[in-house]
Formats: structure tokens, sequence, C-alpha cells
């Protein structure tokens, strides 16, 4: 690949349009999260032992961009040249990474182009995504900003056509659009084994790990207060600085300095849930979305400023600001507003702070600072990096067991969830030059099918997409012939 | 834009530096406070464009390697990107010199914990010894950098991945989902294939009458993974020679040390004549042949001069009489055990 010729032309390219999209850093927090939940996964032994590639998450893996059409090798080019190499996920001028660079690197391409960062959020109290529906208020800071920033919101953000609407994440996670997304995992793993030469499956293992990583991206950005209680304007439309230009989620920004990449809690426990949806939203609301927005405020989706005057109790002010709140969750907890001036927290019941409020002349005001980003972040994070470890592992539950006896050899489908509703395995021959060929069929099952290997074959490996009680799965593996 | 950076432009000032550059410094050994020359220094800009959201829009990296005095200096970006919402977000200094722990300029190792010594001008980068306690995985992940990086530090992708393997729990066995087992601390302890072959070996199988002076192959080092003998015949030209290398890396590494082989050695020829796999090579007057034991995770090299084995089966024996002595290297158990005191490895 010429990513130099490329990394050049990125650049200019993204400098005519700014981009627009992506919740949490994505050099940093981004990488950080799916670093850390891969290396808490099974993915390494996936790799080495289902895969036939011996080092794992640090196993080289080439990817050929001569392998894909034209238009997706172009824009899959100028995405990886735009990678920080001090984050460790950037690609070399020759197409090669190891496998965990591939995968980060996914998480951190997911985002671009611009426009696909409106596709990364998700309300479960709706079960919707963005919207742009906010009301007269809404209105009024969409106008402020208008005027503000001196030009439309579609030129000055994007130069896309984002509309501050865009789908929910569930929806792009499965979408044929997305090219980092659920489909193009499956469909880079199952070529991984079914390609026919070397090459190609690598190309195709290189595609599956990237969306991997983009997988794991839209499920971590459930894991951000405005991405599920559909907060834009408020948190990310929000001047920083002197500059019109200079707006960003000041939480995102917070928990990318504070951590980087390598901040981010190393103790991960990776999370089980029964389906793929299922670690982002479920009816018992123990998704990755479900708990986060019931649990954080996000600097959009505070309670309005409450008015104060003589008679005004405080029992009279809690009850007005949470009449104000967009959603039900998380309660307010009783209110102190004796003193003037000073700043209180709301605090959960373990002590977290919720939100920081103070009372000034005629009000009280609510607001988020970083004391409460940084217990957001504490408690926020580890879950996020233990939801992203349980999905890889979900993601590859399922495994065929190759093992080779004398000339043949007993092929079987372990780890599905419940039954295999599904699919076949297809078996695959591999001779000295590494040429793969279709060789048989079998039904899944766990006690296996006996099959003959002909003579020659180095390698078998077998692929089975197939259907499970936990939805849709492709099963791999891979072994040498004695 | 350009963002203040996080750290001054010189150790003794408050004055934040210019992320742009230029940077300078010398890389220190720290325990003895002496240059290290040699060292690879990559330098990294990281740009972000846009609005409300940011995106990683392009980067710059250089590289090069401190000189005999230790020093390194990175010129000042020249080409910034332009666009009204470019920023340059970040500047990364990454230094790694075998032997050394990698030193980061946001980032400490092993902890993560913020760097905060780093200057622009005149920093004092103080490498580290390896310690055999580290983990070879966590420091490959720490570490990041681009191509350049990754190829110097490629040595340690082995042990990495010996590292979690160990560490995984079999998915049959424990059930998807489970957490990680705490990784258990490498003790370096060096491996010795002294007892594999002997010099009367040799000569029985070679019906050589001369002397051998035994030693190691001087070009790689001894570690807990790799060992080797030379069996020197006193007197005599190289022709006369034995080499055995053996490397003990567990399954998945060992496939790959020997598919590395396969294709690094002139001359390889697939023979299956030893082990589950392996191959000659030749060079000048040397034969080689080169064998995997996957159950061990064991790849051998047993070389020996054209005037030593004059005939290819006597490299074939000595191959075979090495094998059967694999189960005699000292057991793994080293890996499991709490670590020793801290060992420099390679």
């Amino acid at each position: 690949m010429k990513l130099t010729r490329v990394a050049a032309v990125a650049a200019l390219g993204l400098v005519a349009h700014a981009s627009v999209a992506r919740a949490y850093d994505p050099a940093t927090t981004h990488a950080g999260l799916t670093e850390r939940a891969a290396l808490a996964s099974q993915l390494h032994r996936v790799l080495a032992r289902a895969l036939s590639r011996p080092l794992g998450l640090f196993e080289p893996v080439a990817l050929s961009l001569d392998d894909l059409p034209r238009p997706q090798a172009q824009s899959l080019e100028a995405r990886l040249a735009a990678l920080d190499p001090s984050a460790g996920a950037s690609v070399g001028p020759d197409g090669v990474a190891p496998a965990l660079a591939w995968v980060i690197a996914g998480s951190v391409i997911a985002s671009t182009p611009a426009e696909r960062g409106q596709d990364y959020f998700y309300d479960p109290a709706r079960g919707s995504g963005l919207s742009n529906s906010g009301g007269v208020a809404s209105l009024g800071n969409t106008l402020g900003l208008l005027l503000d920033a001196g030009g439309g919101f579609r030129a000055l953000f994007t130069g896309t056509q984002f509309n501050m609407t865009g789908r929910p994440s569930t929806e792009w996670l499965r979408s044929p659009e997305n090219d980092v997304g659920l489909d193009a995992f499956h469909a880079g793993l199952e070529a991984a084994i079914v390609a026919d030469r070397p090459q190609h499956r690598a190309t195709a293992l290189a595609r599956a790990l990237l969306a991997l990583g983009g997988v794991l991206t839209i499920l971590e950005d459930a894991g951000e207060p405005a991405h599920v209680r559909n907060d834009f304007r408020q948190t990310y439309l929000t001047p920083r600085g002197p500059s019109p230009f200079d707006r960003g989620s000041p939480f995102e920004r917070y928990v990318s300095e504070t951590y980087g990449r390598m901040g981010v809690p190393v103790v991960v426990t990776p999370v089980r849930r029964p389906t793929v949806t299922a670690f982002i939203t479920a009816a018992d609301g123990q998704g990755l979305a479900d708990r986060t927005q019931r649990r954080f405020f996000s600097d959009g989706s505070l309670p309005d400023d409450a008015v104060v005057d003589r008679g005004t109790t405080a029992v009279e002010v809690m009850q007005d600001a949470r009449g104000s709140l967009p959603y039900a969750y998380p309660r307010l907890p009783r209110l102190e507003l004796k003193v003037m001036g000073k700043k209180y927290y709301a605090r959960t019941k373990d002590k977290r702070r919720l939100l920081a409020y103070v009372r000034v002349p005629g009000r009280v005001r609510f607001f988020l600072d970083e004391g409460v980003y940084a217990d957001t972040a504490r408690t926020l994070l580890p879950e996020i990096a233990g939801y992203g470890a349980g999905l890889i592992d979900h993601l590859f539950r399922a495994e065929i067991r190759i093992d080779t006896t004398g000339e043949g050899a007993l092929v079987s489908a372990v780890g599905a969830a419940g039954n295999i509703r599904k699919g076949e395995i297809r078996v695959f021959a591999e001779d000295a030059s590494g040429l793969r060929r279709a060789l048989t069929t079998v039904q899944p099952g766990s006690a296996g099918v006996r099959i003959t290997v002909p003579a020659g074959t180095k390698k078998l490996g077998a692929v089975l997409r197939g259907e499970d009680d936990a939805g849709d799965f492709v099963a791999v593996g891979e072994a040498p012939v004695k | 834009m350009i963002e203040a950076a996080p750290f001054p432009v010189r150790p003794d000032s408050v004055r934040p530096a210019d992320l742009l550059g230029p940077y300078d410094g010398i890389v220190l050994d720290a325990d003895t406070d002496r240059p290290i020359a040699g060292a690879t220094v990559a330098a990294a800009w990281a740009f972000e464009s846009g609005i409300g959201f940011h995106a990683p829009a392009g980067a710059h990296e250089f590289v090069t390697e401190t000189g005999a005095d230790g020093r390194y200096v990175v010129p000042k970006l020249a080409d910034l990107p332009g666009g009204a919402s470019m920023r340059v977000r970040r500047f990364t200094l990454i230094v790694y010199h075998r032997g050394h722990i990698a030193w980061r300029s946001d980032r400490l190792f092993p902890g993560r914990e913020a760097r905060r010594d780093f200057s622009q001008r005149g920093s004092r980068v103080r490498l580290e010894r390896w310690q055999s306690a580290l983990r070879h995985a966590e420091h490959v992940v720490f570490l990041g950098g681009g191509a350049r990086v990754r190829t110097v530090a490629a040595w340690e992708l082995q042990a990495a991945a010996l590292e979690l393997e160990g560490q995984q729990v079999p998915a049959a066995a424990a059930g998807a989902g489970e957490a990680s087992a705490p990784a258990a601390a490498t003790t370096a302890v060096p491996l010795d294939i002294a007892k594999l072959l002997s010099d009367d070996e040799i000569r029985g199988v070679t019906g050589y009458v001369g002397k051998f002076e035994d030693g190691k192959l001087a070009d790689l080092p001894t570690t807990e993974f790799y060992d080797s003998r030379h069996f020197k015949a006193a007197g005599k030209a190289e022709s006369y020679d034995v080499g055995l290398r053996v490397w003990r890396l567990g399954t998945a590494a060992a496939e790959v040390q020997f598919r590395k082989l396969m294709s690094t050695l002139p001359e390889a020829k697939t023979t299956d004549e030893v082990g589950d796999a392996s191959f000659r090579a030749r060079s000048g007057g040397i034969a080689a042949l080169v064998y995997l034991v996957r159950e061990r995770g064991v790849v051998v090299s047993m070389t020996c001069g054209g005037s030593q084995c004059t005939e290819p089966g006597q490299l074939v024996k000595l191959a075979k009489l090495v094998e059967s002595r694999l189960p005699e290297l000292p057991p793994e158990t080293s890996r499991a055990e709490p670590a020793a005191k801290p060992e420099e490895t390679p």
C-alpha cells in the first residue's frame, strides 16, 4: 500500500470536509477500550488455535488492497493512512499489521467518513437513534450556533447531508453499508477460511478484524451518556474556546486527556449476554446502553435551571428539576440549597458524583464538572471494556474442531449456544502451496463426522455460517494434517 | 489550531513546549547514566479535524536512531495540514532499545501512569533495564509505534504470544465470558541444552577422531527460549564443526520459528526426516537439518560441516539423537514460579 501518498491525500480531503461524528475520542479512548477488550477476551486463543495464526494477537496479517474493489480499497487506504503511528494501530507500507492492530484500527476508522457518526447513537428509552426533535430550546440553541459559527450546519460541520438525525446504532451495526459492521465481520471471517489463496485469506482475516473493531466501537458508544441520551447539540456543539471551530464534548475530552489510550483500566471482566443486541440493549435492562442511560447524565440532558425566590422550598426546586428531566433516570436525589454560591454534588447511593449544582441569585444551576466526569469515567470505562471483551467472546463462541488421525479427520462444531438451526460445515483441503479447495460438507454436531483426507493435504480448514439460540454466527477451525 | 503541549519546553522550565518541535534529548541507561547508542527514536504528530466531534485526520512520523553520544534530534514539523477545523492534536516520542524497557513520552511502563518528565528540548530519556518479571505482551502493547518500531521489537512477539497463550483459559473448559486468570511471572531461567549432544556421540556417528572445543554459537544469546552449542573442531577448519540450536517456544510460536527459518535459510528443501516436519538447507560446505517437534513446542537446527558429516545420513543420525534427548530438557516450570531477582533479557 502506498500509505504515505494516501496520507497526504487523506489529510487534504479531510481539510475540505471537516468531520462530524464519533463519540469517545477514537485515537485514544476507543483504541484503548478496544485494546483492553481484545486482550481480556479469547481472541488470542481463537487466532492461535482455530485460525492457525500462532502468534495470535501479535501475528502479522497482511491486507492486500488489490484484493478489494477499487472504491472500497481507496476508502480504506485513506482511512488507515490517517491513523497515529504512536498508537500502534497503523499499517505498514506493505499492508502488514499485527492482528491486534487491525482490531484497534477498525475501532478508530469506524467513525470515518464523517457522516457515519450520526448512526452511533441509541436511545434505549425510545428505541431510536439521534433525533433532531429538541423543542424550542434546541431550536434556539441551533440558531445561536448558526449565527455563532457564521454558516449552515451542513456546510460547516461535514460538507455532507448531516441533519442531526441518524439510524439507531443497533441498526447501523447490521447495516450492509457498514464496512466495519457485523455483516462485514461475518463475511471476512468466512472468507478467511474459504478463500483459495493464502493472500486472499489473509486479506479477509484483516477485514474481519477491522470489522470486529468497528462493531466494538458501536458497543463502546453505548457506554457514552450523550450517545444514549440523544444529546448531540448541547454536548458536542458547546464552544470550548474562542474559535468557533473549537467545539466538542467536554466529557470525552476529559476522558481522552486523563486516560489516553493506555490509561484505560487494565482489569477487565468479560460480560456475558445472550445475543449481540443484548450487549447494547435488552428487555432485562442490562444492555450497556440501558445501564448507561439510567445511571448517568450527559451535559445536554440535565435538569433545567430551577427558579428560586424567597418562598421557594428545596422540595419545590427538586420537583421542578425532576419535571424538566428528559429521562426518568437517573433520579435526582435530595438537594442542598442553604448556601448561596457553594457548589454541591448530587450523589448516588454508592457516593458517585452524579451532577453538580450551585444556587445563584434567583435560580439553581445544574451542570457536570471534572469531578463528575472523573467518577463517570471511573465507573464506565471498565464496564465498557468488559462488555467489549464479552462481545468478542460471544462472536467467537462456536468453533469447528478438526482432529486429524491417520488418513481421516473428525470434524465437529463446538461451543454454539443451544441448537444449531441453520448451516452446514464446509471443509476445505489445503495443499503444500497453500491453495485451498472445497473438500466436503458435513452436518454440524458436537459428536463429529469422520471425513477422508486426500493425499497431499497439508492442512484442513472448515467454516460454518449458521444460527444458534444466540443468533447468527460464523465458526471456523483449521488443523495441520500430520 | 495547535493544541497546547502537555509538557514543558525544557526540563527546568514551566513554559509549555511548542508541539511542532523541534525536539532533542539524550537517551541514557538508567543504571549507569551512560549514553545508549543505536536506540530507535520514533516521533509522531497526530492531526485531527472536526467541530463537535473530532476524527483522526492524518499523522506524520519521523524515525531516527541515537548517535554514539546517545543524542537524538527531531526536526520541527514543517508541513502543517490546513483547514478551519484541523488541529495538531498530539506529539508522542517513543524510544526503544533491546534489553531496556520501552519509553514513551506520554505514559510509563508497566504502571501506565502519566509521564511528567518529558520536555521538548534537552530531555533526558532514562531507559530502565528489562526485568524478567515484566511481561512482553503488555510491553509490546504499551510500545505502540509504526512499522519501524514494530520491526525492531519483533523479537518480543514470540514471548508475548506465549505469555498470552499461558494466560488463556480454554473456552471449552471454562466457558466463554469468564475472566482471564492473572498472568504468571517469568523467571528467565536460561534454557540449557548441554545434555542433548556430546563430543563422543558426534565422534560415534561421524568417525571423527579429533578433539572438540565446546562452547556456544555467538550470534544469539542464550535466553529462557533459546540455547546453542558449538562443537568447534580443535585446530581444524570450520568444515569440521558441528552446531546445535534449540528454540523451546511453545506450540504456536515454534511453528512460526520453523516457518521463519525455512523461509530465510539458503536452499531450504522440505525433507520430513525428523520430528513432525523438517527441512534441509545448505550454505557453502555447511549442511543444516532443521526440524519441528510440535508436542514439545521445540525447533532444532543441527548443522554440520562437510568434512565432519561426509554422508547425508550422519546429519539425520545426529538430529535424531538430539530428538531422543529432548525429554531430558529441564521442564518449563520456571514460568509459573514467582519472580526471582531481576535479570536482564536480550
